[in-house]
């Protein structure tokens, strides 16, 4: 039997390779740095610019709806109220919110919503806990979570993995709601992409992973009729606050 | 699997699709449901053609300088704590994820949907392994195994070909008691794979963009369960065409919108992960990393009028377009990589011997060019790889290839070409059929031809199969004829 795995990053295996391609391509290696890309247009900078938050707000309550997201615009005194709403009428019993630490929750204007939860919430993850957060992530029927951005032109929440809320805390609940301020509305996906490319260079941001997610899973994958809710939460709900 | 779905020979594959009627009108409706998606999607974006041009330069860019971007996104996966293996071939790569599954002790494998696993056979030789069960998790691929492992006939769609009825019958030998409405089958299907998600203990994911400044992955679904077989397992491997490589987040970003415009017609997928390794304080994610770089045949294309074609994001939009998969399906084909992208595709990555009928099944309308967003020239490559299979390889010896050089040399030879000129009517005139007044006036004064002997060459007897052709005029009736009598009269010459 071959042993390939001993390849595996030995400058040897990545040499034969490129060398390989470079001399099928007829092209010197290492030529880049005197070419580097230069994009022959700026249309991802420059679609959807020059809106206001306002309209921009207008702009992603439309392509979230178009995407089967219930979209809700609250005052960030209403915002518990509207999380106790979404609790009730999913009828979740197994409640799941990230491990954040108390000025996140204060941000928000939730500082005590918590003590009085019609559910005992599981937090996302608990170190003692290892992989069962994973199981309990499982049995959640419902998670209520922080985004980073929204995206006005597709109606995407974007959000990288970070210890207190990771990546199963999006995929495995039942039924999902995410927490966005209305001055996290950019245009759309370039500015997103602009500051984590920045905040994962200049270090200030340490995550293995980004998600882009638009609305509920689904498929067409029988005969083309769509279905919303596959492996990913069945439904899916936008709350934007206001005032902050 | 391989690049292969069948050993059937090309004309029994056609006159089977021809037969599948619910495939054709699938194959119609899809087609038509599609290019209202995504005309709209990519109205809305505004500019496609500017688009498509950023889209093809950075795909252009990166193919000029591939090993520089691979060596960059190879340094970077190592940086981050992961491990890269560079496969010349499909058997390299698969061996080395079965390696790696054995070393690793895995029991449980997750597959998310990737057409390159499935080009090196990957899934068949995983299940080799004593006490392995792998499962593969997009919707339409989980059907396809579940029904023997039936082939997949659209790059995107992989089921088009499977009505509601079919699927139900393939669930109910899973435990399935409900109907047959899609809803209610893919709540079952998402419960069976959660319990098998939840012990799966290796993962194995495909790759729509690597990005080298970072050594992150870019993977682009709608169901969610990529972004499971990346959080849960503890291994992951990732398995990705050479060319899937771009500079940053950025070059990815462009290129992920204007892929969900052209594959589904979103303006976004329900899922755009960027991703890699998980981070010492992470929770979740896999632990161990590996990403397996293969070329596969890719590397044949480089600096050939073929390179264009290392361009190709696998969006399918060729597929949707073209007027010749909407009548034979992914079927017909006989490949993973159907319609015009597998009339490309296929004849490099599997040998002309294999798939040498494929540039023929295409009427270079055309089509799948203007639709490509990084502006392949589809039907150029077609109609390269016909001058190739015709003048470097001399692959037809059929009679077709015979008559066409008698043709040749006829056409060639003024006296033979005037002896054909003197008898053609003669010859032909019994067959012929009268005109009717439905037909175009003027077009057939002598009638017309829509039928030959089973003697006559095959290649004649295809071309009156549907088309009618008109019987010659009589010798003296022609045009030579007639041009030379129009000059007498004028007397003067025309050259």
């Amino acid at each position: 039997m071959t042993d390939y795995l001993k390849d595996a990053n030995t400058k040897q295996n990545q040499e034969d390779f490129l060398n390989r391609i470079a001399k099928a391509a007829d092209r010197p290696r290492h030529t880049l740095k005197d070419d580097p890309f230069v994009p022959v247009n700026d249309l991802p900078e420059k679609t959807l610019s020059g809106k206001s938050q306002d309209e921009l707000l207008e702009i992603a309550k439309k392509n979230s709806e178009e995407v089967h997201v219930d979209f809700r615009i609250v005052k960030s005194a209403e915002l518990g109220h509207t999380l106790n709403d979404f609790i009730q009428e999913k009828d979740i019993k197994s409640l799941m919110l990230p491990s954040f630490d108390e000025k996140k929750w204060q941000d928000y204007s939730l500082g005590n919503w918590q003590d009085n939860l019609r559910v005992d919430p599981v937090y996302y993850w608990e170190e003692e806990l290892g992989r069962q957060n994973i199981v309990n992530a499982n049995n959640s029927d419902g998670a209520i979570g922080f985004a980073d951005f929204l995206l006005a032109e597709s109606g995407t929440i974007t959000i990288a993995t970070y210890p207190e809320q990771g990546r199963t805390f999006h995929f495995l609940p039942t039924h999902y709601l995410a927490i966005i301020p209305k001055s996290k509305i950019l245009p759309r996906s370039r500015q997103a992409m602009d500051y984590y490319q920045k905040a994962i260079q200049d270090g200030t941001l340490k995550t293995s992973n980004i998600n882009f997610i638009t609305g509920p899973s689904n498929s067409g994958d029988i005969e083309m009729v769509l279905i919303v809710g596959v492996h990913g939460p069945l439904d899916m709900e936008y709350v934007v606050v206001e005032d902050m | 699997m391989g690049i292969a779905t069948s050993d059937k020979p090309f004309n029994e594959r056609i006159t089977e699709a021809e037969a599948d009627k619910f495939m054709r009108a699938s194959v119609a409706k899809a087609q038509d449901a599609q290019f209202q998606k995504r005309t709209e999607a990519r109205r809305q974006l505004g500019n496609w053609e500017g688009w498509r041009d950023l889209s093809a330069e950075i795909r252009q860019h990166v193919l000029k300088h591939l090993p520089d971007y691979l060596e960059e996104f190879s340094d970077n996966v190592q940086k981050n704590g992961g491990h890269v293996f560079f496969a010349k071939d499909g058997d390299e790569a698969s061996t080395f994820i079965k390696e790696l599954a054995i070393k690793k002790k895995a029991q449980h494998i997750v597959k998310s949907k990737s057409m390159v696993t499935t080009e090196i056979g990957l899934d068949k030789d995983l299940l080799t392994i004593p006490g392995v069960s792998l499962m593969e998790t997009d919707l339409a691929e989980f059907i396809l195994q579940e029904d023997n492992w039936d082939e997949p006939t659209h790059i995107v769609f992989p089921t088009l070909h499977k009505n509601r009825n079919q699927i139900q019958k393939v669930f109910e030998k899973l435990g399935y008691d409900g109907d047959n409405d899609p809803e209610h089958m893919a709540r079952f299907v998402r419960h069976y794979l959660r319990n098998y998600f939840m012990k799966a203990d290796f993962g194995i994911t495909g790759c729509n963009f690597a990005i080298a400044n970072n050594g992150m992955i870019n993977l682009v679904t709608n169901e969610g369960n990529a972004d499971l077989t990346m959080a849960i397992p503890k291994t992951q491997v990732v398995v990705m065409g050479m060319e899937r490589i771009v500079p940053s987040l950025k070059e990815a970003e462009t290129l992920d919108n204007v892929l969900c415009r052209s594959a589904v017609g979103q303006k976004l997928t329900s899922y755009c992960t960027f991703s890699k390794g998980k981070e010492a304080n992470e929770a979740d994610g896999p632990d161990d990393f590996y990403v397996v770089i293969v070329d596969n045949g890719r590397s044949e294309m480089l600096n050939t009028d073929f390179e264009p074609m290392l361009q190709c994001i696998r969006c399918g939009s060729c597929l949707n377009v073209c007027p010749v998969y909407r009548q034979v399906g992914g079927k017909g084909y006989g490949s993973i990589y159907p319609g015009p992208m597998g009339a490309v595709l296929s004849p490099i990555l599997g040998g002309y011997q294999e798939f040498k009928e494929l540039p023929y099944a295409c009427s270079l309308c055309a089509a799948c060019t203007e639709t490509c967003p990084v502006k392949i020239p589809l039907h150029d490559l077609i109609r390269h790889h016909r001058y190739v299979e015709m003048d470097q390889l001399h692959l037809d010896h059929s009679m077709s290839n015979t008559l066409l050089k008698a043709v040749g040399k006829g056409t060639s030879s003024p006296v033979l070409f005037n002896d054909a000129m003197r008898f053609a009517h003669i010859a032909l005139e019994p067959f012929g059929k009268k005109t009717t007044p439905e037909d175009v006036k003027n077009l057939y004064p002598e009638g017309k031809i829509n039928h030959l002997p089973a003697v006559a060459p095959k290649l004649a007897q295809g071309w009156v199969n549907v088309r009618d052709l008109a019987v010659p005029p009589k010798y003296h009736q022609n045009f030579r004829h007639w041009y030379r009598h129009h000059e007498e009269e004028e007397g003067q010459k025309n050259d």
